[in-house]
């Protein structure tokens, strides 16, 4: 597979600068949020939905598109600034972000065109993915399915269940993704229920397993180019990356894993990321 | 409409679990999107079949219950229509976030298939009892919930799960037998009770393997000149309300008769409508408000007072 070229290398790096002034934006309209674990995960997010996901944004049922789940559901501003800006629908939903009556809460809902499942119980999206990938399977659909997880969210024992069943059931078509930025709601994953060794972990579970820097959209997308990693083994992304990454007050602290969003902050948030291209 | 065909009688007229898996072997046959999935519960509900026939067509999730619930509602949104099979005890309180977010809340059709329901499982215990599915059930929204009272009706409520769109839990037994109370080609219409004998003294509302000692009881008490009706209430929720309403309006009282607590269950369905639409004289007979006890089925029934007998006496009392 030839690596990636500087141009398109580029522009998927200008979207996830959009998708993070998107998060910023609609945690600002809804005045607080998961600010931490959204702008982790948004050079992931971009890469996976304007380099690797085959969709139709017009037609959000088409039956053979590629699924994505966000199993860290508490990162929907990432997934709805991303959604946006692929064309699900237009970013002024974004201004509405925890509005009443809106599909926009906290966390994704099915009914949003582009949202493959109502997720932010964690410990369910791997289990769903399992599933959706076996429909693909059952069908002859060929679509590829990818599951988001998040690091705290693997202390849940559900994860392991379903990692365990992927494997039997040689989902070739699945891929997970950690975002694994080191931090939970109440301090380092290390010290609230440590991880490690991670990588082992999942080769054990029968998975194949690939670590990245998931700020690095030259290895991220050389590794969703490498999909599936081993015949007849799901696929597994331990991307390395920076809760809050972008706006230096935010990065690597559990005290933005959420947080209230004033005008002041929203500012210096906009200034420090920088305009878009 | 579909009853039971001959071949699933010989092996399962007295086995709604087994009638169960058997249907959803014989839609499988006519429907390329019917796939079953079995948390180790392959024998139990009777998809053994199915597994030699088909085996693609059911998914093992082993004794996993969270990523088995998962599963169906990913498979659920590719189109496919999971039965997912497994013990009643385990497969609602041990999955029953799965169960809430991933089924019920994203409104995914997937068709729970739960087994050794009650007490049936009288001697393994109160880790081994449902006797609080129904209430979970009942306090999810979209769900649909059927306790078949017999082979015949498990046979028909898995025919009636394509016209649902939605979840829907179906309530099955255990390896005690369970005798047919309805005609093999009795009309089932999911949400409508069948009123198995008419009366106008008193009036039975009954579910599951309560339905049989509620016809001998209705006996019982027509030997002492009271008039019972019987209602095979096989839908919890949604209930059907107007044939509760009638039988408060043209009786003097009402009996429910099920085998689950009777907090949240039948018993205290038909009492929240009443309550709301036509404050009626009621008794519960159920599972009060403890863990049962470990012993034989017939046994611990009978002991908990769901029998005839308790039928009888619950409807004299009402009636004074
Ligand atoms: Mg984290």
């Amino acid at each position: 597979m030839p690596s990636n070229s500087e141009a398109v290398l580029k522009r998927l790096a200008n979207e996830a600068l959009r998708v993070r002034r998107n998060v910023w934006r609609a945690l600002h309209a809804a005045g607080a949020g998961h600010v931490g674990g959204s702008t982790s995960a948004a050079d992931l997010l971009a890469a996976l939905y304007f380099h690797y996901l085959n969709l139709r944004p017009e037609q959000p049922d088409w039956p053979d598109r590629d699924r994505f789940v966000l199993s860290k559901g508490h990162a929907n501003a990432a997934l709805v600034a991303v959604l946006a800006q692929a064309g699900f629908f237009p970013d002024s939903h974004l201004d509405e972000f925890y509005g009443y009556r809106t599909l926009m809460g906290m966390h994704p809902d099915i009914k949003l065109g582009g949202v493959e499942m109502s997720t932010g119980g964690l410990g369910h999206g791997l289990s769903v993915g399992v599933g959706m990938a076996l429909g693909g399977r059952l069908q002859k659909r060929g679509f590829r399915t990818v599951v988001m997880l998040g690091d705290g969210e693997l202390q849940e024992g559900s994860n392991w269940e379903a990692a365990m069943s992927a494997a039997h059931l040689k989902l070739a078509d699945l891929t997970a993704i950690v975002d694994y930025n080191k931090i939970q709601q109440s301090g380092h994953v290390q010290d609230v229920l440590g991880l490690e060794p991670l990588a082992d972990k999942w080769r054990a579970f029968g998975w194949s397993v690939r670590e990245l820097d998931g700020h690095d959209m030259a290895q991220i997308t050389a590794a969703l180019d490498a999909l599936p990693f081993a015949p007849d083994r799901p696929s597994l992304m331990i991307a390395h990356t920076v809760k809050g990454k972008g706006v230096s007050f935010a990065e690597d602290t559990h005290l933005w894993h959420q947080n209230t969003v004033g005008d002041e902050i929203y500012r210096k948030a906009l200034d420090e990321l920088g305009e878009p291209l | 409409m579909s009853a039971m065909p001959e071949s699933a009688v010989s092996q399962a007229a007295d086995q709604t679990r087994l009638a169960f898996g058997l249907a959803v072997g014989e839609l499988a046959e006519r429907d390329d999107s019917v796939v079953a999935i079995s948390a180790d519960s392959v024998d139990l509900i009777g998809l053994r079949g199915l597994v030699e026939k088909h085996p693609e067509r059911v998914v093992e999730a082993g004794i996993a219950e969270q990523n088995a619930m998962g599963i169906a509602s990913g498979l659920a949104t590719t189109g496919m229509r999971p039965y997912l099979c497994g013990y009643a005890p385990f497969i609602t309180a041990r999955s029953m976030e799965q169960l809430r977010n991933d089924v019920a809340y994203a409104n995914q059709r997937v068709v729970i298939g739960a087994a050794a329901s009650g007490v049936s499982l009288g001697v393994s215990g109160g880790t081994h009892h449902a006797l609080e599915d129904l209430a979970l059930m009942r306090a999810l929204p979209n769900m649909t919930a059927i306790v078949p009272a017999d082979a015949y009706q498990a046979w028909h409520a898995v025919w009636a799960t394509r016209e649902i769109d939605g979840p829907v839990y179906i309530r099955l037994g255990g390896r005690v037998a369970e005798p047919p109370v309805t005609a093999r080609d009795a009309a089932f219409r999911v949400g409508r009770a069948d009123c198995l004998k008419d009366g106008d003294d008193v009036a039975i509302i009954a579910c599951g393997c309560m339905v049989v000692e509620a016809l001998a009881a209705a006996e019982a008490l027509a030997g002492q000149g009271v008039a019972a009706r019987v209602l095979n209430m096989h839908t919890i929720k949604p209930l059907d309300g107007d044939a509760v309403l009638a039988a408060a309006a043209e009786t003097r009282g009402i009996v429910s008769a099920e085998e689950h607590r009777v907090t949240g269950g039948l018993g205290g369905a038909v009492a929240e409508l009443l309550a709301r639409e036509n404050p009626t004289r009621m008794r519960m007979v159920g599972m009060p408000d403890e863990f049962a006890i470990v012993g034989p089925t017939d046994k611990v029934r009978e002991g908990y007072g769901l029998s005839k007998a308790n039928i009888v006496k619950n409807c004299l009392e009402l009636l004074g």
